[in-house]
C-alpha cells in the first residue's frame, strides 16, 4: 500500500477586499510509496508550501483528499512531523524542551522524553546546547532543532518546507548531507520542497517538479543515483544530465512567473 | 556603528544609570530656581526645603505612615480583583474568537466610562467605605486589562500554534502550553502599565468621602494651602510608582529570561 495519496486535492483562497481570489493549486495527484524521499521543486509562489500544508492538515483542500496510510487527513497530527520554512521554535522553551514538546503531550514520561531528546540532538550535531533557548542559537542551529523535534516525534512522514531556505550555500550543504544520512539510517518517507536544484536531486529518490501558479505537478522524476551519496556525487556526469533536465523544466516555468507578474 | 546618538544603540548601564540621576537632579534644580529664586510665590509652589519639611511633619505629627498604608491597600486590592477577572478572560477571549465577538464589543464601550464618573453611583451602592474605593479601581483596570490581553494573545504567532499542532499538541495544549507562554510576557508587561493608573483612580477615589488615604490628606492640605504638603503626597505617588515598576520591570527578567535572548 502507499504510504501517502494526494487525490485531485487543489486548494483556492478567497477573496479579499480590492483583489480576486486565489488559484494556489490545481488538482494536484502524487502518491508517494514508503521510504520514498520527494523533494518538489518548483518557482516561487507556485503552491509548494500550500500542497504541503494541505498534508499537514494545517489547510482544507477545496477539493480532493489526502490519504496517508488509506486514513484521510482531516486536520494535523504527529503522524506528520513538519519543519516550517520560517523558524518556529518555541522561543521559551529551551532547546531540549523544544524537542520534548511532542513527546510531552503525548504523556512520554520525563526521563524518557530527555533520553529521546538528547538522542535526536547528538544526531544533528547540538550535543552541548541543549539548554540554550532558541534565540542564542544561528539560523541553522534552530532548523537542526525543529529537525530533531520533528524525528524525536517519530512521524508516519515528515514534511520539511525549505527548512535550510534562509541559510548560506555552505552551511545549506552541509545540512542537506546531514538529513540524508539521518534518512539512510532511519529510512523515514519525506516530502521536501525546496526551489533549489542541486539540492532536489542530491537528496531525493524522486523529484517532483510544478509549474508556475497555479501550481500542478509538471513532470515527476525518479533519481537513480547510488546511497549512500556524499556531496561528491554532485560533481559527477550522472548528476550534472539531472540538472541539465531539471534547470530547462523550471526555467520554463520561471520565465512564466515573471511573465505574469509583469 | 560608534556615536552616541545611533538609532536603537544601546547604552552602557552605568551611564544608563547616570542619565537617569541626572534628569532628577535637573528638575529639582529647575524647581529650586523657581521658588527660591522668587520667580514662584510660596503660596502657590512650595520650596523642596518646605516640601521635605511638611513631609516630616506628616510622618511625625500626622500618621501618614498609615495614610500611605492605606492607600496603598486599596490599589492592590482594586487591582488584584482586576486582574483575577480579566487575565482569565482575556485569554479566553484571545483564544477562542466567538468568545471574543460576545465580550469586545461590550469591553470596548465599557472601556470608555470613565472609572471616576462612577464614582458617585458607586456611594449610592456601597457607601464610602473601602469597598466603594476598591471598586472605583477596579472599574478603572478591569476592562482596559481584559482588551490588552485579549490582543496580546490573539496575536501569538500563529506559526507557532501550527508547529504545536504538527507535534500532536491538543486544543488545550495549545492554548496551555502555546498561548500562555508565548503571550505571557507581554502581559505582565500590560499588568504594569494598568497598575500605574490605577494609582490615579485612588486618588481621585479618595478624594471623595475618604477619612484616611493620600488623596484625602492632599485634599486636606488644600485647605489650608498647604503646598508643601500637597507636593510631598504626590511625590510618595509618584515614587511608590517608581518602586513597584522597577520590581515588575525586575520580576519580569526574572520570570522571562527568554525575551532578550541572547
Ligand atoms: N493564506 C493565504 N491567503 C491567500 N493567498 C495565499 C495564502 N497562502 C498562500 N497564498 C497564495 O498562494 C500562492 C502559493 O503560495 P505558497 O506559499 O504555497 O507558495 P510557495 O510555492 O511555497 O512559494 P515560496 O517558494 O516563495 O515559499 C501564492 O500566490 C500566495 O500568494
Ligand atoms: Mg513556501
Amino acid at each position: 500500500m502507499s504510504k501517502l495519496v494526494i487525490r485531485g486535492v487543489s486548494k483556492e483562497f478567497p477573496a479579499r477586499r480590492g483583489g480576486g481570489a486565489t488559484r494556489a493549486l490545481e488538482p494536484t495527484d502524487l502518491t508517494v510509496q514508503d521510504n520514498d524521499f520527494i523533494t518538489i521543486l518548483g518557482p516561487s509562489g507556485c503552491g509548494k508550501s500550500t500542497l504541503l500544508r494541505v498534508v499537514a492538515g494545517l489547510e482544507t483542500p477545496t477539493a480532493g483528499e489526502v490519504l496517508l496510510n488509506g486514513h484521510p487527513v482531516t486536520r494535523p497530527g504527529p503522524d506528520r512531523g513538519m519543519v516550517f520554512q520560517s523558524y518556529t521554535l518555541f522561543p521559551w522553551l529551551s532547546v531540549r524542551d523544544n524537542v520534548c514538546f511532542g513527546l510531552r503531550e503525548r504523556g512520554v514520561p520525563r526521563a524518557e522524553q530527555v533520553a529521546i531528546a538528547d538522542r535526536f540532538l547528538a544526531q544533528v550535531g547540538l550535543k552541548g546546547f541543549e539548554n540554550h533557548h532558541p534565540a542564542q542559537l544561528s539560523g541553522g542551529m534552530q532548523q537542526r532543532t525543529a529537525l530533531a523535534r520533528a524525528l524525536a516525534n517519530d512521524p508516519d512522514i515528515l514534511l520539511l518546507d525549505e527548512p535550510f531556505g534562509a541559510l548560506d550555500h555552505q552551511t545549506r550543504e552541509v545540512m542537506q548531507e546531514l538529513l540524508l544520512g539521518i534518512w539512510e539510517q532511519h529510512r523515514k518517507t519525506v516530502l521536501f520542497v525546496t526551489h533549489d536544484i542541486d539540492e532536489a536531486i542530491f537528496m531525493a529518490s524522486r523529484v517532483v517538479v510544478m509549474s508556475a501558479r497555479p501550481g500542478r505537478i509538471k513532470c515527476d522524476i525518479p533519481i537513480d543515483l547510488p546511497h549512500p551519496r556524499s556531496y561528491r556525487i554532485k560533481t559527477t556526469a550522472a548528476f550534472a544530465d539531472y540538472k541539465e533536465r531539471l534547470t530547462e523544466e523550471i526555467r520554463v516555468e520561471t520565465l512564466k512567473t515573471l511573465q505574469m507578474e509583469a | 556603528m560608534n556615536g552616541f546618538f545611533a538609532p536603537l544603540k544601546p547604552v552602557p548601564p552605568g551611564l544608563r544609570a547616570a542619565l537617569a540621576v541626572a534628569c532628577f537632579v535637573l528638575f529639582f534644580v529647575g524647581w529650586g530656581i523657581a521658588t527660591y529664586g522668587g520667580f514662584v510665590k510660596p503660596l502657590f509652589l512650595a520650596s523642596p526645603g518646605t516640601t521635605l519639611a511638611s513631609g516630616y511633619e506628616l510622618f511625625a505629627k500626622f500618621g501618614f505612615t498609615a495614610d500611605i498604608g492605606v492607600t496603598v491597600a486599596r490599589v492592590f486590592a482594586g487591582f488584584a480583583l482586576a486582574v483575577l477577572v480579566a487575565v482569565p478572560l482575556g485569554i479566553l477571549m484571545g483564544a477562542f474568537k466567538p468568545v471574543e465577538a460576545f465580550f469586545s464589543g461590550f469591553t470596548s464601550f465599557a472601556r470608555y466610562l470613565p472609572a471616576s464618573a462612577f464614582i458617585p453611583l458607586l456611594i449610592l451602592w456601597a457607601g464610602v467605605g473601602e469597598l466603594q474605593k476598591v471598586l472605583v479601581i477596579f472599574i478603572g483596570s478591569v476592562f482596559q486589562l481584559v482588551i490588552m490581553i485579549a490582543v496580546i494573545v490573539g496575536a501569538v504567532r500563529t506559526d507557532l500554534v501550527e508547529a504545536a499542532y504538527t507535534l500532536g499538541a491538543s486544543r488545550r495544549g495549545v492554548v496551555l502550553r502555546v498561548l500562555l507562554p508565548a503571550a505571557a510576557p507581554q502581559v505582565f508587561e500590560a499588568l504594569r502599565l494598568v497598575l500605574g493608573w490605577a494609582w490615579t483612580y485612588v486618588i481621585v477615589a479618595e478624594l471623595v468621602g475618604a477619612s484616611q488615604g493620600i488623596g484625602h490628606m492632599i485634599i486636606e492640605a488644600q485647605r489650608f494651602l498647604d503646598t508643601g504638603q500637597m507636593i510631598f503626597g504626590i511625590f510618595i505617588i509618584g515614587l511608590i510608582g517608581l518602586i513597584t515598576d522597577v520590581a515588575f520591570q525586575a520580576m519580569n527578567a526574572r520570570l522571562f529570561p527568554w525575551v532578550r535572548g541572547r
